[in-house]
Order: structure tokens, then sequence, then C-alpha cells
């Protein structure tokens, strides 16, 4: 009896494991809704509920938008229903302007969102307006008392009744600053009031103003006085999220400004903290190495890298990451590289989400089967790790593999959202532009869902063209209008003029075309060595045919 | 973020059984190492498989091994450690980063590990060679097998006659265990000949000596007196001495620079095939070691081709690869296969005394006319090349000048036809080696749109050039009559010859375009990662050692016949219609190049942030030109290569192909933002639309048209005007809805207001009446605390009184005592002060009560006050 040898590994996503990840959200799902509801968390150790970040049945919010995901329309519905009626900011509790910001405005901005996708009985206005988005416009709005300070930059604390406590810490970390963009220029552009994108603008360009001589970021800043608390630099904790809004939103907006300020920083963390593709902590002011650690919540890079097109370098320190899975079925909080184990008291795994993340990003640039093998094994881990009767629980220690009593929301909201999302290939999520949708609103005609939805950083997708659509579309549709007017007219009567990207300041100014863009290539050759976009990625090279199972290949500049 | 302490941990789940009771592997779930240590002594061959019962890995080498050991059970033990429970012995004595492990043992000899796939072919393979590291080479024939392998041989020679156990013979066998441990490919393969005469084929006369098999060079004897004769040296030597024609490569799956180390070597063959480690023969990789082995013999081969050895040994060398630098550049294959016409074309000298020549290779490209299919050989025509010849000569003074080591190509346009273009390639070499170069047959493809066309027309002054040869030939027909045997030297185009599993890693020739429609894993593709190009053999044509050594011998002839082999998408169906038209490698010529419309093209990737978040964009730019006379395109390069000369290195890029001048295609400058009036202006700036021609009879059908056109855009116009209206009306009812349940809710809150004045004028009332009550009752307080004073002072007099009357009754008292003796005469006195004492103290109660009285009043006064408060 002969036998064919098995492939290494999986050529294709395998149905098998999706359908295991939707068994995952449901055990989990259920039973917050049996044991916890309307608390924010599940504690899946003593099956019952508990209140962590305010008091907004977090884990519901959290995990709406991964039932439309999964396909499942009724409990969406359901589930809007439940929120409208029972959720109530004007409570006296003290909340994260951060965490409320990315899961509740957050999620609830693409509820609102998908909703119409979700079969929900929509009214006229939508996308610009809707019961969900008025539910995360007012949670936004109670967030704004905390971007009331000297620097613009908000309290990482703020009283969902009183606004900012008297005596809270002026100390916010670099993330609490610059977390908002996509959540609050999205509100902006969908309800018409510009407050919530200039917050979120001011914050961002502050922490721009205050980084070091070297061009990096520490970890905690004063919010009053603009001092650096916290001085290590790096990608992960207390950072992260500050340099993925940076990309995102230069992509949801198409906005220079913030993609030159990314590319400033990746320049500075290139030359500082990057080590055989593995990313340290440095002091950032002289750039020494303070931590040679690998943290958890570092594993989004390569994903935030492979959006901007630097797939070589995001699958190379993507492998990295994969061995310490390896090693432990999860990631460490911390990883002491050169000891290659954990680090004491951060030998947790909480079921984060943020190396499943790459690997789905990765998975869409690169198909490599290395990254469904990732997938493979978190779903085999998190199964026969985590798995209690009452849900998934926290791994408190990696080295023995002994769980908490905690079930994050993050759990359903990400990690199960792109294990599944990465053996799905065919989920609207990743609409690639073929299919799309068209909705008449009182502001004209709009082209929905054509794909192209930018994650915000608790895994809520937000649909790019739906910016387009509201208050501000009115102009341009009129702008257009007179052009198709022109277009069927057999003479041009009028010369035709583009209009610069509006960051460079002279917006309006109108020149042909031609002699713009000869001009502006001058004067870029004289400012800048690259000429290229910086709203672009670069093609993928010749040997990225061939990087897969594992290949890297060495620059070859 | 922070997290809050919490008390309730659990601890993790007991091991259970990994492996299920009734397989042959033994399974420590409980990591019993000592246990393991111990079964080892029993069994001459063991395998460890060290797991961790949450690994992926670890769970889909289970069956694996499973397999291997239910075939090997009676010769192997197999051993399963759960090595990742924290209370096993082996957690707390091993260190893994990885698992599974494998590990082997040949008796006390080990651990080997076993590196390789894991799968139960390669994994039995791999057991059975450590069970027998040495085969026992008993006779001739299999000597001559041994030693025909491709892969290198190590013999050794001991005679068993004189003792059981010859000297030397143990360190042997440990060498082909140690060799095992080093390389898990097993690529070295070692055998024991016994006898003699067996021995003296391979010129071994003592015993002990140990004989490496070289096929290209000469074989090797280890010198014994020079290194010590340990098993890791013998390994090493035979390493160090091996002959490599063709090796497999075998990712691991982890991060490895394997294939960037073994590319960047040079330009390589990658021979796909399917590969059973475990069958008897291998005839299809026979055919291809053979091939190789071929390739590489070089020493036999000097003499018979001394053309061949001539063009190694050319003193330009520089000159091969150059040809193929600038012909990777521009050689393309497209959709609609050409076959031009070539003909080199030697250019008058520079001085006459120079020993240069400037030798261009002009080719006529026709961009109509029908495939030529395999047996209809196209001729070229006689007249195009002379008019070829004749655009050439008008131009030729720009390659006149050059004299460079690198070749420079031009494409200009033919002025006797629309269709043709000519490419001239210009070098310059030395004169000695032309007879060569006219001799070879050679064929260049060349991209259908011209660079640039050179306008100058200069009156040459220099003497006219001539034809070389006049030949044309196509590439499939193309068989170079030069011998495989030994052409790795004799080209400077050394190919490294590769075997990879297609069973393993087919992967890597989808990604080289191989069909992923066929059942039969057979393909071979030259990669030259410098020049970032690639060739496929034709998978039309099945994979046997003559097409292999046709491949290999067109890629090292002068001007290369094969073409870049550009991959594209066979996801996208063609016929699918989207608003904005997907196009892929075999569709772009048609679409943009042959449609009668102005195309607008976007390069983009799915993965691309800043490309995914425009597709919104070009939805809206589709629906709004109108389709008759304009595409909107966009092409996914990530999936589809596309010739050179229309690359781009950065994504999105937005070209626009006008109609009727589709070669003179602009690009949306970049640095503009990426909207819809941006688009259409950059559109209309750049389209043919509008003319300002004088009208002829064309001009008015096409202003007809056009006519036509804004018709339906202002009917569709309209129809959005009449969806958005009825929007709006939904809008207006639904706030006439609102409006009007809010103006209910007024009035119920107006009603409201209403009822709630009057219940506050009630209370108002109340309130009123209470505080007159309270004034009033407040008044008599104060009245009855004004009587009370009186009291109070009225009973303060009394005592007054009353201390007087005492100090009075006590003085009369005084004036009794003193007389005492006229008792008789006071008697009277006594009984009126006894009356009088009598009538005080009545007084005195009199006075207490009322002033109890007094105090109740106050205290009820008090309560009925509070209430009404």
């Amino acid at each position: 009896e002969e036998r064919g040898p098995a492939g290494p590994g999986l050529s294709a996503p395998c149905l098998c494991h999706r359908e295991r990840v939707r068994a995952m959200f449901y055990h989990a799902y259920e039973h917050y809704l049996e044991s916890a509801f309307p608390y924010d968390e599940l504690r899946p150790l003593t099956c019952d509920g508990q209140d962590t970040w305010g008091s907004f049945s977090l884990t519901l919010i959290d995990a709406l938008d991964t039932l439309l995901i999964l396909g499942n329309v009724s409990e969406f519905q359901r589930v809007v229903n439940v929120l409208q009626e029972g959720v109530d900011f004007d409570i006296d509790v003290n909340a994260s302007v951060f965490e409320t910001n990315i899961r509740v405005v957050g999620g609830l901005l693409s509820a609102h969102l998908l909703s119409r996708k979700a079969g929900l009985e929509v009214e006229a206005g939508w996308p610009c307006s809707g019961p969900l988005l008025r539910m995360a416009e007012e949670a936004a709005r109670k967030l704004l008392p905390a971007f009331q300070t000297p620097t613009g930059m908000p309290y990482g604390t703020v009283n969902l009744l009183h606004g900012v406590n008297p005596g809270e810490t002026p100390v916010t970390c670099t993330a609490g600053i610059g977390t908002f963009i996509v959540e609050f220029a999205t509100l902006s552009h969908l309800t018409g009031d510009p407050v919530f994108e200039d917050v979120a603008r001011k914050a961002l360009k502050a922490l721009w103003k205050n980084r070091s001589d070297i061009g990096l970021v520490g970890n905690h800043i004063d919010v009053v006085t603009a001092k650096w608390v916290a001085q290590d630099a790096g990608i992960g904790a207390g950072v992260d999220s500050y340099f993925e809004y940076l990309v995102k939103g230069a992509i949801l907006l198409q906005d220079k400004e913030l993609m030159s300020m990314f590319l400033e920083y990746n320049k500075a963390i290139k030359n500082y903290t990057k080590f055989d593709d593995w990313y340290l902590w440095v002091q950032m002011y002289k750039g020494t190495v303070s931590m040679p650690v690998f943290q958890s919540l570092e594993a989004y890079w390569p994903g935030l890298q492979s959006l901007i097109g630097d797939v070589e370098n995001a699958m190379r320190t993507f492998l990295n990451y994969y061995t310490v899975w390896k090693q432990f079925g999860g990631l460490p909080e911390f990883y002491n590289i050169p000891q290659g184990y954990t680090v004491d008291k951060r030998e947790g795994y909480p079921l984060r989400p943020e190396l499943i993340e790459s690997a789905m990003y990765l998975y869409r640039a690169t198909r490599d089967p290395t990254l469904l093998e990732l997938g493979r094994d978190a779903v085999e881990s998190i199964e026969k790790i985590s798995k209690v009767d009452c849900g998934f629980a926290t791994i408190k220690d990696l080295r023995d593999h002994r769980l908490d009593n905690r079930m994050e929301s993050f759990f359903l909201a990400e990690t199960v959202k792109y294990l599944y999302l990465l053996f799905d290939p065919d989920n609207f999520i990743h609409n690639d532009g073929s299919d799309f949708d068209v909705v008449v609103t009182p502001y004209g005609e709009c082209v929905l869902d054509a794909g192209g939805y930018i994650f915000n950083t608790e895994a809520h997708p937000i649909d790019p063209a739906a910016l387009h659509c509201c208050r501000r579309r009115k102009e341009e549709q009129w702008e257009v209008e007179d052009l198709m007017r022109e277009f069927y007219s057999r003479k041009k009567t009028k010369k035709f003029t583009l209009k610069r990207a509006p960051d460079r300041g002279e917006g309006e100014d109108a020149k042909d075309p031609k002699d713009a863009s000869s001009e502006k290539a001058g004067e870029k050759r004289n400012s800048k060595k690259s000429s290229h976009s910086l709203l672009s990625c670069p093609s993928q090279s010749f040997n990225s045919k061939l990087a897969v199972l594992g290949q890297v290949f060495l620059d070859n500049t | 973020s922070c997290s809050r302490a919490k008390d309730v941990t659990m601890p993790a789940k007991l091991p259970v059984n990994f492996f299920s009771t009734r397989s042959p592997v033994i399974d420590l779930f409980r990591g019993q190492l000592d246990y393991a240590d111990q079964l080892r002594q029993d069994s001459e061959i063991v395998l460890y498989f060290f797991y961790a019962p949450w690994c992926g890995q670890s769970i889909a080498a289970r069956e694996e091994i499973e397999h291997v050991a239910s075939r090997l059970s009676d010769q192997v033990l197999f051993v399963a450690v759960n090595c990742w429970w924290n209370q096993g012995k082996c957690r707390k004595q091993k260190h893994f980063f990885y698992f599974p492990v494998i590990h082997l043992y040949h008796r006390s000899f080990g651990p080997i590990e076993y590196k390789g796939p894991m799968s139960a072919v390669y994994i039995e393979k791999f057991v059975r060679r450590v069970m027998t590291p040495l085969l026992y080479i008993s006779s001739r024939s299999k000597l001559l097998d041994f030693l025909s392998n491709y892969e290198p041989g190590v013999v050794g020679f001991f005679e068993f006659n004189a003792s059981p156990q010859p000297p030397g013979y143990l360190t042997f066998f440990t060498s082909a265990l140690h060799s095992l441990k080093k390389d898990y490919l097993g690529t070295i393969r070692f055998g024991v000949v016994t006898n003699k005469r067996v021995a003296q084929e391979i010129s071994l006369v003592h015993s002990g000596s140990v004989y490496l098999h070289r096929h290209a060079n000469t074989s090797l004897i280890y010198p014994k007196d020079i290194m010590n004769f340990t098993a890791e040296n013998i390994y090493k030597w035979a390493l160090e001495n091996r002959e490599m024609f063709i090796r497999w490569l075998r990712p691991h799956g982890g991060k490895s620079l394997l294939l960037n180390n073994e590319l960047k070597k040079g330009p390589a063959l990658l021979v796909f095939i399917p590969y059973n480690p475990l069958a008897e023969i291998h005839p299809l990789l026979d055919e291809i070691t053979k091939v190789a082995l071929e390739y590489h013999k070089c020493n036999k081969s000097q003499a018979a081709e001394p053309d061949l050895q001539r063009l190694g040994d050319s003193d330009s060398p520089a000159f091969d690869s150059s040809v193929t630098d600038a012909h990777t550049k521009f050689s393309e294959t497209s959709p609609i296969a050409k076959y031009p016409c070539c003909n080199t074309v030697v250019l008058p000298q520079w001085h006459s005394i120079s020993r240069t020549h400037n030798v261009c290779e002009l080719c006529v490209n026709q961009t109509l006319g029908v495939k030529p299919n395999k047996v209809h050989v196209p001729h070229c025509n006689f007249l195009e090349i002379e008019a070829a010849l004749d655009s050439f000569y008008l131009q030729e003074h720009t390659f006149f000048q050059v004299i460079s080591n690198t070749i420079e190509c031009s494409n200009f346009l033919s002025f006797y036809s629309p269709f043709s273009y000519y490419t001239a390639c210009c070098k310059t070499v030395n004169r000695h080696f032309l007879s060569f170069i006219s001799s070879e047959k050679t064929i260049f493809q060349t991209p259908k749109i011209a660079f640039s066309s050179h306008g100058k027309k200069d009156n040459s002054q220099f003497s006219i050039p001539h034809i070389e040869d006049r030949n044309c030939f196509i590439p499939d027909l193309n068989i170079s009559s030069t011998n495989i045997t030994g052409l790795s030297c004799r080209t400077n185009k050394t190919l490294n010859l590769y075997l990879l599993d297609s069973n393993l890693f087919w992967i890597y020739a989808e990604r080289l375009g191989a069909s992923k429609s066929t059942h039969l894993k057979e393909f071979a593709a030259i990669v030259d990662l410098k020049e970032e190009v690639h060739y496929v053999l034709d998978q039309n044509e099945s994979l046997v050692g003559p097409t292999l050594e046709n491949f290999i011998k067109n890629f090292s002839v002068l001007y290369s016949p094969l073409k870049r082999h550009l991959v594209d998408d066979p996801s996208v169906p063609f016929h699918e219609e989207h608003v904005v038209a997907e196009v892929t490698t075999n569709t772009f010529h048609q679409t943009v190049f042959l449609s009668a419309k102005n195309v607008l093209l976007l390069y983009y990737a799915q993965w691309c942030g800043f490309c995914a978040s425009l597709n919104h964009i070009f939805i809206q730019l589709a629906r709004l030109l109108p389709p008759d006379s304009f595409t909107v395109a966009r092409i996914d390069v990530t999936r589809n290569d596309l010739p050179w000369e229309f690359m781009t290195d950065r994504l999105p890029t937005i070209l626009f192909f006008p109609h009727q001048r589709k070669e003179q295609s602009v690009k949306f400058p970049e640095d503009f933002s990426v909207n819809l009036p941006n688009l259409l202006k950059f559109i209309l700036h750049h389209s043919s639309l509008s003319s300002s021609e004088p009208c002829t009879k064309e001009c008015l059908h096409k202003e007809s048209v056009l006519q036509q056109g804004h018709i339906s855009h202002l009917e569709k116009e309209i129809q959005k005007l009449r969806s958005e209206i009825s929007a709006l009306h939904q809008a207006h009812d639904q706030l006439e809805a609102e409006l009007s349940e809010a103006r209910r809710e007024e009035q119920r809150l107006q009603q409201q207001k209403h009822t709630l004045e009057k219940q506050h004028k009630t209370l108002q009332l109340h309130s009123e009446q209470l505080q007159a009550t309270y004034d009033q009752k407040n008044q008599e307080l104060l009245e009855m605390a004004e009587k009370l004073q009186e009291l109070a002072d009225a009973s303060e007099n009394l005592l007054k009184e009353n201390a007087l009357l005492r100090i009075l009754v006590a003085s009369r008292g005084g004036k009794q005592q003193s007389k005492d003796e006229i008792k008789e005469s006071l008697e009277s006195e006594q009984r009126f002060s006894e009356e009088n004492d009598v009538s005080l103290t009545t007084a005195a109660a009199a006075l207490e009560e009322k002033r109890i009285d007094n105090i109740d009043t106050i205290e009820t006064e008090h309560n009925s006050g509070n209430r009404t408060e």
C-alpha cells in the first residue's frame, strides 16, 4: 500500500477551520448572553459577568459586527434593538477615553455602517443619520471634555456624567492620545460636525510636535506640560495604535500629512529599534536599547506594513513572531529575545488578536500557506488550552497554561473575527471592489460597500466610501455635473485644472495639470529624494513570487 | 492597558492520551522521559516524537508518525513524549523552541534529529536510512548502480575475513550515521564493499580505505595520512569534495534564506517532479539527473564542440551576459504572438583601422496578422526587411556613435506600414567575433509600443551598412545543434540545477506560472533573480530529458529564443462584466490597445490600502462615463505580470490611453488627490473627444453619437434626480411623521403643563392655609409665652412673698422662743400662724398645676408647627 507524501501545510484555506472558528464564537457569545449580559464581560471560570471598562454591555457592542461577518443577520438585528434600548451613556462612570472610543464608538460606527447590509430597515438619511450613529455620537461627545487641555492631548480618563474629574492624572499613554482619527473623522464626515476630527487631529499634531530629536516618541506624556513621563520608545504597548492610526487615517482620508508623519517615524523606528527583524525598546532621546523584548501587542506591525506595501519586511518579522507562538502556544505579553523566554510577571496571553490580524493582512498580500498554518495553530491552541465550559479564558501564564477568570471583549471583536476572515477569503470584508452597493440619500447618490474596509484598532470595519457620502458630497457633485456638461459639449471652453492635495496648503490654486505636474516634479526633486506620491505602495519585487513557505530574500540594494 | 486583579484562576487541564491506545506508538503523555530512556535500552532503533498537545504541527504530524509506525513497528520502537506538561520530566529536562521534535537513536548513537518534511514517506525513508546507514555492496553490478547515482557516494572497503570487525569499520559506520545527523536530506550515501575483487573496480586495495566517487572530476581516496580517520573527518571530507550537479531544495517552512542564497548564485533551473522517496525506481528523476550530469561533464566535451568552446573562451566575456541583460529587458510575450524577422546588420567601422564593429540586430515586428501555428513557419517578407533597412539607415547614426559594452536598443516606426515597427539593438564587438554571431540563429522579440521614435534625419556621411544574415526563425523550432554535454562550462549563462518535490512545493511552481488545473505536477522553470526574469518550459510539452535539454540549450545560446514568462491570474473570468473592467496579463493588450475606446487603467494590488480605498471612486467614474467610448479598467499587478514598459513601481498608478493615440498614454499626476472631479478633468484634458477641425461627415456622426451619449447621460441624471427626490420625499415624510409626533408630544406636554399648573395652584393654596395656621399657632404660642412670663413673674413675686413670710415666720419663731415663759398669753398667736402656713401651700400647688398645663400646650403647638412646615 503506497501513499503519497502529504504536503507540509495547507495550500488553501480550509472550510473545516472556518467552521471551527464559528463554533468558537458561538460557544463564547452564547455563554456571555446567558451568564454575563448586561455586564461588560464574561467571567468564564465563575460563569458570571463583571463591568470592566464602563457599563455598556461592552462584549455585546464589540461582538456586533463579528455577528454580521459570520453571516448571522437576525442576531445582528436583535442586538441592535437591544442596544438601542439598553445602553445609556448618562452614567456616573469613570471611563477610559481610549477604550471607550475604540470599543464603543468604533463598534457602534461600524455597526451603523453595516446595518443596511444586515437587512435592517434604515432611515432615509442613512448613512448620514441613524440610531446607532446617534449613539456613537453621544458616546463620543462624552469623551470630548478630555480634550480640553492646554496641549490638545486628551486625559486618559473621563467621567461620562461630569467630565474630567478634578485631580485627574494628566499622564496619558501615547496611544491614548493618537488613536482617535479613524472613529472621529468618520463621525465628523457622517454627522457634519467637524469638532471630532478637529480634536483628533490636534492631538496627533501635538504628539508629532513633541517627538524627540531622533524622531521617536515615548510611552507616556503629561498632557498639560507636554513632558514625557515614560521615555521608552518602541512599537508596542502604549504606542502601538498611534502608528496604526497614522497609516489608517492616511488611507481613510487620503491624507498625505498623516502619512508623511508615519514615514518619518518609520525611518526612526527602523534606524533605532530594528534588530534582525525584531523591534526592541529604546530610549527615545538617545536611541539606546532599554528593553530587548518583544511584546504581544507589537504583532500588529507586520499587518500594518503590508497595508503600505512593505510586504517583504512584514513577512520576515511575522516569521520571527511565529516562532514565539510555536514555543508557547500563544504570545506572552513580553518575550525576552536574547534569553528566548518569557519575562517575569508578563507571561500571560489574554487571547490577543494581533498576530492573527497580521496573518490575515499578509495572507491577502502573499497567499502564503504559512499564514494559514498560524491560523490553524491558533485554533488548536485556543481550543486546547483556554476553552472552558463557560467560554474561553485568558491564559494567565503561558509557561504552564494556567487560566484566568476573564474573557476580554476583544476576543469576540478581534481574535475570532480575524481568524474567521483568514479562513474565509470570500467574505464580503475581502471585497476587492468587484461588488458594491448604490444608495440614494438626500445628499445624492452614493456608492458604498466597495471594499477597502479600514479596521479600527478593535477590528471594527469602516467603509471608506461612506465618508464621501454625506454633507460634503453636494459640492463635489455639482462640480462633477459641470464637468460632465463640459464633457458632452463639442468644444472645450475651459482649461481643466486639477485640485492639489489639500495638505499642500495651496489647495485651490488652479494650474494647467501638465505645467503643474512638471513644476511639481521639479519642486519635489529639490526638496525630497523620492518623487512618488506618499499615498502609494511599492510594487512587489520579482522575488516575492518565491517568498513563500518561510523563504525570505535579502534586499538587493 | 490595565487589568484588574482577579482571584479565581484554574490550573491547566491534566494531560490525556495524544495517540490512541491501540496505536503502535507508545504515548508517554505525562512526559515520563526517564521511562522513555529505559525503553531505549531494549531496542536497536528508537524514534522519539516529542510533542505538545496544543501544537498544530504536532497534531498534523501525529497521523504521519502513526503511519510510519504501522509499517516499521517490528523493527523500530516509536515513543511519543509529551514534552509540554510542566509536571512531566521531559519538560523539566528539555527546552524545545518548537514542536514536534523527532529524535532517532541507532543503539547508543544519537540523537539524530529529523528535520525533513513532516510527511510519512520522508520520515520512513529517513528512519530506514538510520536503520541501515551503510549499503552493503555485494557485487560489481551493485557497485555500478551505487556509483551511477547522481547523489555523491562514499564507498568503504573492509575485509571481514580476518576479524569479525575489521579496524576502522566502526568509524566508517559511525561516519555514515554522523552524516545523517548533519545532513538530514541524506545526500551523501555510504556503501561498504567486502569483496576484494569488487573493491578493485574502484582501485581500492587495502581494507579500511574509503573512496568518494565523482562523475566529472577524478574520484578521491580518503587521505588517511593527512587527516585522522574519524567519523567527523570522513563526513567532512566527503562533504567538501563531493560534486553537486543537481540538488534537492526542501525548505523547512520556517524563516530561511535557502532560495535567496541558491538563486543569488546565478540563474537556476528549477525542476518540479512528484517524488516518493520510498519508490524503488525513479525513471523521470533518472532522466533529469542524466541531463544534469551531461550538462556538467566539462572535461570530456572540450574537443567536441570547438565553436562553442570559442564562445566560452572569447575575449569578450561580458558580451553574453549583456545580451541577456538587453534581452530580458526588452523581450516580451504578447497576447497575440508575433514572430519578427530579424537581421544582423554590421555598421561601417568607426575607424577603418578599428578592430571593433558596431553590430545591430534589426527586427521587424508586426502587430497585425494571425498567430502562426507550429507547423506553419512564417516567412519573412523580403520587402519588409528591405523597408526596415531603409528606415534603419535613416536612423542608424544614433547607433553609429555608440561604442559601449552594453546593448542599446531602440524602436522606430516603419514609414510604410502603420502596423510595423523596427527594433535595433546595437553593440560594439571585436571584429573576429562577428563570424560567430552572424551564424548564430537568433530571434528578437520586442515590445509592440515604441519607447521613443527618433525624429532626426541626418544624412549619413558614413558608408552604408550591410546585412550579414537574412535568416528568419521561429522560436519553437529553434533546436540548437549544440550538444548539452559540458554546456555548463562553455556558456557564460551557467545554470544551477535544482529539484523540488511537487508533492510538497508545488506552490512555487504555481507562483512561476504552472497551470493550476493540471493534474500532472511536472514543471520546469529557469529563474534569473538578478535579471528579475524567468522562463518556463511549455507545460504542453512533457517533461522528459530531451525537452529539458532543449530548454537549457535555448537558454544558453547567445540570442535566447526563450521569452520572459508573464504570470497571469487565471481566476479572473474574461467575460464577466464588471463596471470596472478587470484586466489580466492575457487580456491587457486586447482591452487597452485593441479596443476603440478611451481607456483609463488603474494599476492596483488588493493588499495595498491606498488602492482599496479608491474603489468607490473608480466605480462612480465608470458609471458616469459613456460606456461606448470609455473603458474604466484595472489590473492587479501582484497577480498579473506585464511587459516591462507597462510596469509601474508604485501603486496605485492611473494611466490614460486616449482613443487613437494609445501609445501616448498619460499618467495621472501623483501629486494630485484622486477624486472624481480631478479624474474627470484629467480625462477631459487628454481625451480626444473634442476636436477643433472642421466638421466632416465622420465628425457629424461622432457628434451625433456624442449627443446620444449626452442624452443618455442626462436621462440617467434625471433618473438619479428622481430617486434623489424620492429619497428626499422619504426623508420629508419621515420628518413629517416625526414632526407630527413631536406636535402630539407637545400637545401632551401642554396638557400636562396645565394639570401641573392646577396642581401647583392647589398646592399653593394649601401651603397658604398652612402658613396661616402656622402663623396663628405661632401667635398663640407667643401669647402663651407672654402669659407664661407673667405667671413666672407672678410666681417669682409669690416666692419672694413666701420668702418674706418665712422670714417673718422665722422671726416670729425667734420671738416665740424668747417668750417661752409667757405661753398662755401667746396661744392665740400660734393658731394664727398655722392658718397662714396652710394658705401658703395651697397657693403654691395651684401655681404648679398651671405651669404643667402651659408646657403641654407648647408641645402640641410645636408638633403641629412641624407638620405644617
